[in-house]
């Protein structure tokens, strides 16, 4: 702040401090326990080994939840990606009427409680038979995640300057062609990104899960159940592994996306 | 290098997020709508006029997202032997269980939203002041607990606060107390992790909101003699109050709905809507109240809804 005293600015300081530790201190305290050697938690821990990592990985549970998860989030995330993709390209390149209630609809999921949708699915799905199946899981999973591919790739197409495709098009390039030659090499980093958000919403989603995917196990929902009865030291593992597995792929977006800046191949002068 | 565009990037697509409620309804602008139209002449009708694009998303939200909302709404009006009536609300109203809960989820939500702001204006202000590689990491390390697992956050405060936990053994060590504060499975933990989990959904807007003050307004009020305090109350307040305002009623709005944390911190003795919810849908079926309580959940929201889209709009147009 401009020209406040030393005193106002280290209190200032004090309280930002707290706040962040607030935050991170549950992530930094996460990761240690993971190593402890201990039956019980306690931080720190005394002594370090890999007891638990062993224990979740030899558990053939947790590794049938790790492979449900991670097929459901490809396959989620793939169509949340595709039909998410055409539908941020459709609204942003057509003026037909009713078009802002569609973006609307798309992005309603985001915003609505995921608990109300986690009811609705769970009698909708009763209601034609899908309850507790595959294909019920895949549908949610792809339609709580849509909405962000409409949106990152929306911004992306909007930057996306028109007069490209016009050009290919005036030369003759048929839309088939220009959508595969031109906009979507272009688009490709936001592609990625969508996708990475995808599969990471995925493959964390709780709530709609427990509710309708009746023996399907993945990782988040048998998380979910363990810690509602007991704090097994397991967790501390996974709990980890989720964490290492977020910073990863947040750092692959970042990547991309610094990649993307330095890289501006159809920028055209103005 | 990486801290940095990993920075900006996420406080991007999170400011995407938050900002494209704003015209989400709106048409986005179209800055070339002339060459639109010729580039449309090139085409063919409908497939052209880019509305093909929208169908296959839209037949997928409608078929499993709007009919299963529209159903589950509708549950609630109608009884198999009665036909249509309003059974499922009268009962809400006399149950006092019902009316418990939702006293219960109004209080711990305005305790949240209070502590967020106590917690995430100064923390904004602060990350405001830093410049550098200092400010970077701050960013960074705002941003990632955004996107791990709410689960992962919620269980790390069952080891924090727990009877053994960090909190418990310092406050002993300090000699505050002599057998262990019961933090967890309470209305204390409950808001204690629903806070934490909330904070970066107003700490980032709130911090974007800040730094597009711009500094020479501060410095004007300065040269002119203004002290601090005044300019801090006179400006830089008044400037961020609207975005202020939208983010608390966004964390309002999550609040009501949250039900991970409740559920684990709360463990099974503290009741909010969304738990009650899953006690009806999956320990005693009971579709008609739960779609109920569903229904008049959903227009609370939607109305926070509009009232957070009315400030934000207001944001974005200065």
């Amino acid at each position: 702040m401009i020209g406040s005293s030393l005193w106002a600015r280290s209190i200032l300081a004090a309280i930002g401090i707290a706040g962040l530790l607030f935050l991170t201190a549950p992530l930094a305290i996460v990761i240690p326990m993971s190593f402890s050697s201990e039956s019980v938690l306690t931080f720190p821990p005394s002594d370090l080994s890999l007891r638990w990592y062993e224990a979740f990985f030899g558990d053939t549970r947790w590794m049938d939840a790790m492979r449900t998860s991670a097929v459901l989030a490809l396959i989620s995330s793939i169509v949340a990606l595709g039909l998410g993709g055409l539908a941020a390209y459709g609204l942003r390149r057509s003026s037909i009427g009713g078009r802002g209630w569609a973006e609307g609809n798309f992005l309603a999921p985001l915003f609505a409680p995921t608990i109300i949708i986690a009811v609705a699915l769970y009698i909708g799905l009763a209601k034609v038979g899908l309850l507790g199946s595959f294909i019920g899981l895949v549908l949610a999973h792809a339609i709580l995640n849509a909405p962000l591919c409409v949106m990152v790739l929306g911004v992306a197409i909007e930057e996306f300057d028109l007069r490209i495709e016009q050009v290919a098009w005036s030369l003759g390039a048929s839309w088939f062609l220009t959508l595969r030659k031109v906009v979507l090499p272009v688009l490709a980093p936001s592609l990625l990104t969508s996708w990475i958000f995808a599969f990471m919403g995925s493959f964390d989603e709780v709530i709609v899960t427990s509710f309708i995917g009746g023996t399907y196990q993945t990782v988040p929902k048998m998380m979910f159940n363990q810690l509602k009865i007991e704090v097994d030291p397991t967790i501390t593992v996974i709990a980890t592994l989720l964490t290492t597995f977020t910073v990863l792929a947040l750092a692959a977006v970042a990547a991309i996306r610094a990649r993307l800046s330095k890289f501006k191949p159809f920028a055209v002068a103005q | 290098m990486l801290a940095d565009s990993q920075s900006d990037t996420l406080n991007e697509s999170y400011a995407n997020i938050s900002r494209s409620s704003a015209h989400e309804m709106a048409p986005p602008p179209h800055k070339n709508e002339g060459e639109l139209a010729t580039s449309r002449s090139c085409g063919s009708g409908f497939i052209t006029s880019g509305f093909g694009f929208l169908i296959p998303l839209l037949v997928l939200i409608v078929v499993a997202f709007d009919a299963p909302i529209g159903y589950m709404l509708s549950l609630a009006f109608w009884d198999n032997t009665k036909g249509f009536t309003f059974q499922s609300y009268e009962s809400l109203l006399e149950a006092p269980i019902y009316l418990r809960v939702l006293a219960n989820t109004l209080g711990i939500s305005v305790i949240v939203t209070f502590a967020n702001v106590a917690i995430g204006y100064p923390l904004a202000h602060w990350m405001r002041s830093l410049s550098g590689r200092a400010k970077i990491i701050v960013i960074a390390l705002v941003v990632l607990p955004f996107w791990v697992s709410v689960l992962v956050r919620t269980y790390a405060w069952i080891v924090i606060l727990g009877n053994d936990g960090l909190v418990n053994r310092t406050l002993q060590w300090l000699g505050l107390t002599h057998t262990p504060v019961q933090f967890l499975y309470n209305a204390i933990g409950v808001t204690i992790g629903m806070t934490a989990v909330l904070l970066p959904l107003l700490v980032l807007p709130l911090y974007a909101a800040m730094v597009r003050i711009d500094d020479r307004l501060l410095r004007a009020a300065a040269s002119l003699g203004a002290p601090p305090r005044m300019i801090f109350w006179k400006i830089y307040f008044p400037l961020t109050m609207p975005t202020l305002a939208a983010c608390a009623l966004l964390v309002f709005m999550f609040c009501l709905g949250f039900y991970i944390t409740p559920a684990i911190l709360g463990g099974g003795r503290v009741s909010m809507i969304a738990n009650v919810l899953d006690m009806l849908i999956n320990q005693f079926p009971n579709w008609a109240q739960a779609s109920a309580i569903s229904t008049i959940l959903l227009v609370v929201m939607l109305l926070i809804f509009a009232a957070y889209r009315r400030v934000d709009q207001k944001v974005s147009a200065k």
